[in-house]
């Protein structure tokens, strides 16, 4: 699974930690999913899209061989 | 997401507090003969025994270090492995159900391998380490893979 999470956070400029804040996890949390090292719950998808005002699919794509 | 069977982050310190004397204690307890002389318990009552077999209500005369030892250190290891991080969330938790399965699985194989390598009384010694031993190893592998995630987020934000 892929995501725009890193170009998302620069449109809103907001920092990882700042975003950790709002969806209440980590900041190592978000880097990994920023990373592509973990792929959050669907609460944690759902909650970070809200955020962003976006649909989940906005912001997590699925990648050939998922 | 709220985190089940998990104590508050404090009890992390309350568990090096009590596991690290208590190990050092047992190590003690264990190869130099040292004990608690207040916990050395003799009974005046009058005692059966069926065929050298002792149980609780049958000793006569028994120091109770090892033992009160012994739960004081599981007690403090179970404080260490189930609190919380300080920030716990989802990505934790599966970082600590995969180092229960390392913990299960590098403690099992070691026991496979004390079965061919150690007999009688020795393998009894392996049988009492393990009392303690995947609550060991669960913690070290937990904290060791915690350690570096944090040296490693701390490297990239002075980049």
């Amino acid at each position: 699974m892929k995501n725009n999470l890193r170009v998302e956070r620069a449109i809103m400029n907001i920092t990882q930690a700042e975003l950790a804040e709002k969806v209440s996890v980590s900041r190592q949390t978000i880097n990994a999913i920023e990373s592509n090292k973990y792929v959050p719950s669907t609460v944690l998808a759902l909650k970070i899209a809200a955020v962003f005002t976006k649909k989940v699919e906005d912001i997590f794509i699925l990648e050939e061989g998922d | 997401m709220k985190p089940k069977l998990l104590l508050s982050h404090k009890f992390k310190k309350a568990g090096w507090f009590i596991a690290i004397p208590a190990t050092i204690l047992m190590i003690l307890a264990m190869y130099f003969d040292w004990e608690f002389s207040f916990l050395q318990y003799n009974s005046t009552a009058q005692h059966y025994n069926f065929d050298g077999e002792v149980l609780f209500f049958g000793i006569s005369s028994h120091n109770f270090t090892t033992e009160v030892l012994s739960i004081i250190l599981i007690t403090g290891l179970l404080l260490l492995a189930f609190s919380q991080e300080k920030y716990e969330d989802e990505r934790i938790s599966k970082i600590r159900l995969e180092s229960l399965m390392w913990a299960v699985l590098i403690n099992t194989l070691l026991i496979m391998f004390s079965m061919i390598v150690f007999y009688g009384g020795y393998f009894l010694t392996v049988m009492i380490y393990n009392l303690c031993t995947p609550l060991i190893i669960f913690i070290l592998r937990f904290n060791i893979v915690m350690y570096l995630d944090k040296r490693k987020m701390q490297r990239e934000l002075a980049l």
